[in-house]
């Protein structure tokens, strides 16, 4: 009963439970028809309900570019500035404008990582402004970049942070450096090997020696007898007399084969022979004409054999005449090649000038080709190397690693990047001295000239008066529109300063300004980043000569002269394909010099050179002259033979011409003579 | 990462309900522009513009773009010589020097032979995309998702209560 009872209560609370629920499920369908009522709603094709969440969107992107682009980039450039540089950057203020596409960087302080507390370089300010013209065509055009205020060693207001240096990489095998070390410095030795080469040798040192009395031919005839048996003059000198040898016993067979007076002789004969007169009938004039023709034909035929083999002869000898000439060339190659072996110096201006400045002058040629390989390493391939056809104005494809982008541009249109000026100034200031009053301006850095028409010209003038120099004038152009790109450039200082410079600094001498005023003027240009042609005008005045010298003698003329030289002028210039650049030096040191010494040791070095040439002479002349006999013998001989046989020939030809217009005048007086007979007979 | 999921979640509903068959294919097509363009280029900016004002399914154009950005690249080297012949066409090239010059118009990056080649690619294959995607839409719907309807596991599925609650969560809450 009680289970029945408890039942039924549980079946109550169960029903009103599911009564309950019932209720509250009715309601919640009322509730979800009436949401998915509207949920069901029809909906146009636009998200209306976009609009707001693209303008949220829209106005955070305008309010980070407007308050917290610049301070992040600003940061974002310090950061990237200390990683490269490795030393603290700092920027003082940034401004950008989207609606302008204007840059502003003011107070760029980059400092030294060598000196914390200077500042390497300090720009007060770079700005420039990208075209909106440009920026809607994908192309970066600047008007105008200014970069102003430039100052170099400025000491910091608190010490730069310096990154810590980056642990030493694995030490390098002996010898071993990176790839762009190695190409810059290979380039660099080429210069100076170049200029080695050139000016190998010390002059002065030879000199010296010479004033001493301790070199020269005189202190080596040992070395002298030794070295005459192997001069390259006196090897080729004993080739050249064998195979003249045996080239005569050809010349002389080929004479032989060439006809022989009995058979020139036999050919008069054979002529005398032929009827010329008295003809009886028209065949026999026929029969004498063909004999005589017959026997010019031969007379031609034995002629023109004798003329080809005059003509190989001759030819012959002509070559065996200018290997001869050779050998002469090489004797007096030999005789500068031993003057150097045994330090005999040219005293000659030029010579004098040249071996003088190579050390002051290889150094500046050395970074030129230092600069040069890096060029060749970084400079976009496409400038380097263009292949042979003039580029196109509408057309320039750039290798990317994903597809070819193509410009198609046309003249005077937007390239992809085009900064149409940069002015660049610097003020000096009392308290830096590194400082001066310099402006320029560089125009058109474009990455198409051709469609902008221009090449990149800079120019730079101004002073540093804290380091008394004054009129600095720098120009460059480089001219990229051409299969070749040009660039050309022009520097001058029409007055600095120079402290202990160096001329010369060898064992045997030192030369250098103490103290003097220099004056320098340059110019050159480079076609297709190789070939160079360039001059430079270097003079310095109001000298402090350093002159000393080991020897004594030497000592003093070098004193006396420069005593009199009171401006050093010297002229370069310099051609060739980078790195083998031919360097023309010319000094007034060189002719000055000349005198000074032509007065003490002219004599000796003369003497010198007499003995070699004396020594090469006995090595090499007696066989020289025998060959030489023997060529003119030859020569002779061919000349007169031929001309002897061409005579006999030409003497028969023209006997044989001669009979057989003798044959044919014959022939017309007889049947003359016959015609008469029978105008008589006929009685007329 | 969460509007994109529930973007996805969003196709996949749709691609299981009875409607919004116009809005998954236009969907897919944009989106197969999308995966033959490069991100940063203007026609991007326009397509993705218009998939966000016009009723467009965004899950279909992302997922559709995600997977044929791969085939994109797949067939880059055709792709790239297509571009190469188009741009060098001698033909042709006053229209592109005109282009090239006029604003706007190098934002597409035409000039770059992969993106002419691939751009040219996805808008031939854009409309007919459109028309095979629909079908394939209402086929996948007759054929596999009723098929998926009758069997035991769905049936099984859609009786529990954490089905039940979804579906109730999902008409009074879902997008």
């Amino acid at each position: 009963m009680s289970d029945t009872t408890s039942n039924n209560s549980n079946s109550d609370k169960a029903n009103s439970a599911s009564t309950k629920s019932t209720e509250k499920n009715s309601s919640e369908t009322i509730s979800t028809k009436s949401k998915l009522k509207k949920s069901t709603k029809n909906k146009g094709p636009v998200r209306t309900e976009a609009v707001i969440p693209f303008l949220i969107v829209a106005i955070l992107t305008y309010g980070y570019f407007a308050f917290f682009f610049d301070m992040n980039l600003r940061s974002a450039l310090e950061f990237i500035g200390y990683e490269v540089i490795g030393a603290e950057v700092d920027i003082a203020k940034i401004e950008t404008s989207f609606l302008h596409g204007s840059f502003r960087m003011q107070g760029v302080e980059i400092t030294n990582p060598d000196k914390p507390n200077m500042d390497m370089v300090k720009i007060g300010d770079i700005r420039f402004a990208l075209l909106w013209d440009g920026l809607l065509r994908a192309r970066f055009v600047v008007d105008e970049m200014a970069v102003e205020k430039i100052e170099i060693s400025v000491p910091r207001t608190h010490a730069g942070k310096v990154k810590p240096p980056p642990p030493p990489p694995a030490p390098l095998k002996p010898g071993e450096q990176s790839a762009l070390e190695k190409e810059a410095l290979k380039a660099g030795k080429q210069a100076m090997d170049v200029t080695k080469n050139k000016f190998q040798g010390n002059v002065l040192g030879d000199i010296a020696a010479v004033l001493g009395g301790g070199a020269g031919a005189n202190s080596g005839d040992d070395q002298l007898k030794n070295i005459e048996q192997n001069l390259p003059s006196k090897q080729k000198l004993d080739a050249f007399s064998k195979e003249l040898t045996e080239k005569q016993k050809k010349w002389e067979e080929k004479l032989k084969t060439l006809p022989q007076s009995k058979e020139i002789e036999a050919l008069g004969q054979r002529i005398s022979t032929v009827k010329t007169n008295n003809f009886k009938s028209p065949q026999e004039v026929v029969e004498s004409l063909q004999k005589i023709s017959e026997i010019l034909k031969e007379a031609d035929s034995k002629y023109k054999t004798v003329s080809s083999v005059a003509t190989e002869l001759n030819s012959d000898i002509n070559s065996a005449n200018s290997q001869f000439k050779e050998i002469n060339e090489l004797v007096n190659k030999d005789i500068a090649n031993l003057q150097s072996h045994f330090h005999i110096p040219n005293i000659d201006g030029k010579s004098l000038s040249a071996s003088i400045l190579q050390q002051y002058l290889a150094p500046y040629l050395a970074k030129v080709n230092h600069y040069k390989s890096l060029a060749n390493k970084y400079v976009p391939p496409n400038m380097m190397k263009k292949g042979e056809k003039e580029p196109d104005v509408s057309m320039k494809p750039h290798p990317r690693a994903k597809g070819v982008t193509y410009e198609f541009g046309r003249q005077n249109s937007y390239p992809l990047f085009w900064i149409k000026k940069i002015s660049v100034s610097s003020k000096a200031v009392p308290s830096n001295k590194m400082l001066g009053d310099l402006s320029g301006q560089i125009t058109d850095v474009t990455s198409n000239q051709l469609l902008t028409g221009h090449p990149t010209v800079g120019t730079l003038q101004g002073n540093f008066p804290g380091m008394n120099v004054s009129g600095v004038k720098g120009r460059f152009s480089f001219d990229n529109r051409h299969v070749d790109a040009v660039t050309d450039f022009d520097f001058s200082v029409d007055s600095y300063p120079i402290d202990g410079r160096d001329v010369m600094n060898s064992p045997d001498a030192k030369i250098a300004f103490k103290t003097a005023t220099g004056t320098l003027k340059t110019h050159g240009d480079l076609t297709g980043l190789t070939q160079i042609d360039f001059s430079l005008s270097n003079q310095v005045s109001k000298i402090d000569y350093d002159i000393s010298a080991p020897n004594a003698l030497l000592n003093d003329i070098l004193k006396n002269v420069f005593a009199g030289i009171p401006v050093v002028d010297i002229q370069a210039k310099g051609k060739g394909d980078l790195p083998d650049v031919a360097l023309d030096v010319n000094s007034n040191i060189g002719p000055e010099l000349q005198k000074g010494f032509e007065k003490q040791i002219s004599h000796k070095i003369e003497e010198a050179k007499a003995k070699l040439q004396a020594a090469i002479n006995q090595a090499i002349g007696g066989e020289r002259s025998k060959v030489e006999a023997q060529l003119s013998q030859a020569k002779g001989q061919v000349d007169g033979q031929v001309k002897k046989i061409e005579e006999a020939l030409n003497t028969q030809k023209a006997k044989a011409e001669k009979q057989s217009s003798q044959a044919q005048k014959g022939s017309q007086g007889d049947v003359q003579k016959k015609l008469d007979d029978l105008k008589k007979s006929l009685g007329f | 990462m969460t509007l994109l999921l529930k973007q996805l979640f969003a196709f996949l509903k749709l691609l299981n309900s009875d409607t919004g068959t116009n809005q998954l294919a236009t969907g897919l097509s944009l989106g197969l522009v999308l995966g033959f363009s490069p991100f940063l280029s203007l026609q991007t900016f326009l397509i993705l513009i218009l998939c966000f004002f016009f009723r467009v399914q965004l899950g279909a154009a992302f997922l559709s773009a995600f997977f044929f950005k791969f085939v994109a690249f797949l067939f880059d080297p055709i792709t790239d010589s297509l571009g190469r012949a188009v741009l060098e066409n001698a033909g042709l090239r006053p229209l592109f020097v005109s282009l090239y010059n006029m604003p706007l118009v190098p934002l597409t990056r035409f000039n770059n032979s992969i993106i002419m080649g691939s751009g040219l690619v996805g808008l031939i294959l854009a409309l007919p995309m459109f028309f095979i995607f629909k079908n394939l839409i209402v086929k996948y719907r007759l054929h596999i998702l009723e098929r998926i309807k009758g069997t035991k596991w769905w049936k099984a599925m859609q009786a529990t209560s954490l089905f039940k609650w979804y579906n109730t969560y999902d008409k009074l809450y879902g997008a």
